[in-house]
């Protein structure tokens, strides 16, 4: 790299720096709310106490939010994972111009409001029955979760050598074994990264999950949003970090397995 | 497992292929017999990759048929072809190692467990590669990965043998060894093989037979001498070796025998023998380097200067530049140099030589 | 075309393996378009048949909606406020991305994670940390009383302020991404060759880098702005009764009002925008690729 950058780029750098600080620390604000001794929140705590979180496993309507919210996501990403890499598999079978048309479909819940979808999903599952059931809501969180599982395996695919297919095709694989022993695992990577992020969008998901979770299938976000609309308690700042911790989880296990895909990949191609 | 594997003949009858309004194969016919290594030689987009697909199953033909042995495969996919593939970037399994995609062909095969082991090791030993069953793909170099795609091909004992440029990724050193050892293994276990290449060396080194390709039609089709020795056309003659062309002009043809002159301001005129001469009128004459010579004195010859020599071992091949301008190649065998600015006097071989037409019948 | 008569028509074989191909592509594709067509389109088409069906005649929803002056100011609310906080996140995002390009090795990993961490967190728990941040007794006033800056406490939350600081630090990444993408393919040899012909960094810069990023700046920007359009969690925590936006309207026609046709027909509007800003910038965005990258 050139030495070019002594004067202005270094103020550029020090924006860039101030800028991704922004973007981190405050996401961290209900770590130290949630270990207030007080019954009110401040930060930092006068007093550290881990009392709220007790409160917050005992609390049976607590509890419940939370398996609802694993339950639904497991449910959406079951799902979203099975038809998405179906219509991925799909996709790339199509001539280029249907591609881009699938694509834009399978795109466009991300692209209408979300409110949008909310209403109308409350619209039709309270006339079907399916509002305030975990069923409906897994397929609710689906419609944001797809996109993800068919970009996800789309870009695997893409990957994947089509003479890998046709040797295995020519040594007299059918499609099914050809499928099982050369397509999954080459889009293994793209469709655990896709499950992943599926499962994270559908436990984070809140708009949705206002308008039609209803009482029966109540989840974590549903019960947050309810509590800090009136009043910040320091069990809401619980389960925020509760929210956190996981998604932070699966997000750090997530870019290791990138980055060790990215790592296979270049040692395959030197 | 019949003894008779590997030993199909292949017929492509009446074979075509379009894309959109590009015509990749033009209805060809092509008859391979029993264990014969067939080359298709030709540039890019000239067909031959296309009628390899085509083979294998891996592309449907607009019209035609596609025999092996008696069966007409022409309907059948690539899965009961029978048929053994290796591609140019090899296409092996990443996530399996060397033995398990040797093996792969024949677990498909639901072949029992202690002849599949024997038939990996006994394939993996005839491209020397016995002791690397358990690396993986991305442990091996360029050749290794070449000759697992064989043993892979191979041992499934197929029908028909397919190769598109397997040789291509591999450095020039390694390339000549690996062009002897597949036709070394061809040698000791003859089987029906289609090889595609672009390079007319591997094609000379391990053919039976080579069909040079061009616009989805097969130009000529022989042995590597008879296409060396006799070209139909100026196209397979430039395709395989090196060759001076010189425009002539034929002004009649007997029998077999034409007379003809040299273009050029010394209308130099001779005579050439052969059985399908071209009829009068501007043609071209094939001389290929080895067969030009200079004149002896009194002799009739054609006016050079030296611009250029090349020694190459007991070989010295020079570069004459001809008073039309046009540029020859002369390559002989222990003869003294020339200096380069030399003006000498040059001639050729009669027998060596060949009329062509002058373009292409079309 | 001449010889057409000379290749017989495709083997009826040939041709059934390809009519099973069609099969088996349309097969795959099936779950997936009855899933959409059912929990997608079709619940939107009948909120498009429950915009037009008021009791007042099949157009009043969307009249009542514009005639209104309360409820235009809400669609222009929403949309000034889409603009500043696009402005915002771009701005922000120049030099982060700068930054991103700027780093090496475990540095680089911090900031990339800095970047894509943002995407995986719940809005609603970024929102909340705001929240507290901004109270009365936060954080940032205890901060700003602190160094002097103010002698009692400011109130910056459920006000414009905080619905501004919200959104940006919501929507940032998507902008930094785009950008980031689109200094990484800038040749770098062109900055040299500015710098060998005298220019100064500043005017390296200005003449050569920032124009060469400029589509990447863009795509940033229409993407934050079609995000911004349709927020919903956001304004609605941190804003005040007066900072309504669209999709705000949207949820008090439903659960407070109960009129289901405004709440379809100001849907309806809200798509429209969306879509009219889709066309105008389709040239930049290409959404699947920002979406990989997380």
């Amino acid at each position: 790299m050139s030495r070019r950058s002594q004067g202005r780029p270094v103020l550029g750098e020090v924006a860039g720096g101030l800028v991704l600080a922004f973007l981190v620390m405050p996401i961290f604000a209900v770590v130290p709310a949630s270990m207030n001794d007080a019954s009110f929140i401040k930060i930092p705590p006068a007093v550290y106490s881990f009392r709220w979180y007790g409160q917050f496993f005992h609390d049976p309507s607590w509890i419940s939010a939370l398996a609802n919210s694993v339950e639904v996501a497991v449910l959406a990403t079951v799902f979203s994972v099975a038809i998405g890499t179906s219509a991925a598999l799909g996709i790339e079978r199509l001539p280029p111009a249907t591609r881009s048309l699938a694509v834009g479909l399978v795109l466009s819940p991300l692209i209408v409001p979300v409110i949008m979808i909310s209403i109308s999903l409350y619209y039709v599952t309270r006339t079907i029955g399916l509002y305030g059931t975990a069923a409906g809501l897994a397929l609710s969180h689906a419609l944001l979760c797809l996109p993800f599982v068919v970009l996800n395996v789309g870009v695997s695919l893409k990957r994947l050598d089509p003479n890998l297919v046709r040797a295995a095709e020519g040594l007299g694989a059918g499609p099914w074994r050809v499928f099982r022993t050369v397509t999954f695992p080459a889009i293994l990577p793209g469709l655990a990264g896709g499950a992943t992020f599926a499962f994270v969008t559908s436990f984070d998901e809140v708009v949705i999950s206002i308008f039609i979770a209803g009482y029966g299938a109540k989840t974590l976000p549903v019960k947050l949003w309810e509590q800090i609309r009136f009043e910040f308690t320091p069990v809401a700042a619980v389960a925020s970090t509760v929210i956190l911790a996981l998604t932070m989880v699966l997000f750090v296990l997530a870019r290791r397995a990138a980055a060790r895909n990215a790592a296979t990949a270049a040692a395959e191609d030197a | 497992m019949t003894m008779s594997a590997g030993m199909h003949g292949v017929s492509f009858r009446q074979v075509s292929k379009s894309y959109g309004a590009v015509r990749a194969l033009r209805p060809l016919d092509l008859e391979i017999e029993p264990g014969e290594f067939l080359t298709l030689l030709g540039p890019s987009g000239s067909g031959k990759t296309t009628l390899l697909n085509i083979a294998a199953g891996f592309l449907d033909p607009d019209g035609g048929q596609v025999v092996i042995g008696s069966r007409d495969v022409t309907a059948l996919p690539p899965r009961a072809r029978n048929v053994g593939m290796v591609f140019q970037n090899y296409a092996l399994f990443p996530h399996l190692d060397v033995f398990e995609n040797v093996a792969y062909g024949l677990r498909v095969r639901r072949v029992a467990d202690a002849e599949l082991r024997a038939r990996v090791d006994t394939a993996l030993g005839l491209v020397q590669l016995g002791d690397f069953g358990a690396r993986a793909i991305n442990q091996l170099s360029g050749g290794q990965q070449q000759r697992v795609a064989l043993a892979r091909a191979m041992v499934i004992e197929p029908d028909l043998l397919l190769m598109d440029e397997p040789l291509g990724a591999l450095d020039r050193q390694l390339r000549k060894h690996v062009q002897l050892e597949i036709r070394r293994l061809h040698n000791e276990k003859p089987r029906t093989t289609i090889y595609v290449t672009h390079d007319q060396e591997e094609a000379l080194v391990m053919s039976d037979r080579v069909a040079i390709m061009r616009d989805g039609r097969i130009e000529q089709i022989g042995t590597p001498h008879e296409l060396y020795d006799r070209p139909r056309n100026a196209y397979s003659a430039s395709f395989l070796g090196e060759s001076n062309l010189l425009p002539v002009h034929i002004d009649e043809v007997r029998d077999d025998r034409a007379s003809f002159t040299v273009d050029g301001p010394e209308a130099l005129r001779s005579q050439s023998q052969g059985d399908d001469l071209p009829g009068p009128g501007p043609a071209l004459l094939l001389a290929r380097p080895e067969a030009v010579r200079p004149a002896a004195d009194g002799e009739p010859g054609l006016e050079a200067v030296v611009e250029e020599t090349v020694y190459l071992g007991e070989l010295v091949a020079t570069r004459l530049r001809m008073s039309t301008g046009q540029t020859v190649w002369m390559r002989r065998m222990n003869a003294p140099p020339h200096e380069v600015g030399a003006r000498i006097r040059i001639t050729w071989d009669p027998a060596k030589a060949r009329l062509l037409p002058e373009k292409k019948p079309s | 075309m001449i010889l057409a008569g000379t290749a017989s028509p495709p083997p009826a074989a040939a041709r059934s393996q390809r009519a099973a191909r069609a099969v088996m592509t349309a097969a795959l594709l099936l779950p997936a378009t009855l899933f959409l067509a059912g929990w997608f389109l079709w619940p939107l088409g009948q909120l498009l048949v429950l915009s037009l069906s008021s009791p007042e005649g099949p157009t009043a929803a969307y009249r009542a909606l514009a005639e209104s002056e309360v409820f235009r100011s809400v669609f222009v609310n929403t949309l000034l406020l889409a603009v500043v906080v696009t402005v915002i996140c771009t701005l922000l995002a120049y030099p982060a991305a700068w930054l991103l390009t700027r780093v090496r090795g475990f540095w680089f990993s911090v900031a990339l994670y800095c970047v894509l961490l943002p995407f995986w967190i719940s809005i609603l728990v970024r929102t909340f940390s705001w929240m507290l941040l901004l109270e009365r007794n936060g954080p940032v006033n205890n901060l700003l009383m602190a160094v002097g800056a103010t002698h009692q406490p400011l109130r910056l939350l459920f006000n414009q302020f905080s619905v501004h600081v919200g959104m940006v630090h919501v929507l940032l990444p998507y902008a930094i991404l785009p950008i980031y993408a689109s200094m990484l393919k800038v040749d770098r040899r062109l900055l040299l060759a500015s710098d060998g012909l005298g220019a100064s960094s500043r005017t390296t810069f200005l003449r050569v880098f920032l124009p060469l990023t400029m589509p990447g700046v863009m795509a940033g920007a229409a993407f934050v702005f079609l995000l911004a359009l349709g927020f919903f969690i956001t304004p609605a925590l941190l804003g005040g009764p007066q900072n309504l936006t669209a999709a705000m309207l949207i949820d008090s026609f439903v659960n407070e009002r109960l009129v289901w046709p405004m709440a379809a027909a100001a849907s309806f509007i809200l798509l429209l925008m969306v879509l009219a800003v889709l066309l105008l910038t389709s040239r930049f965005v290409a959404i699947g690729s920002v979406m990989v990258m997380k």
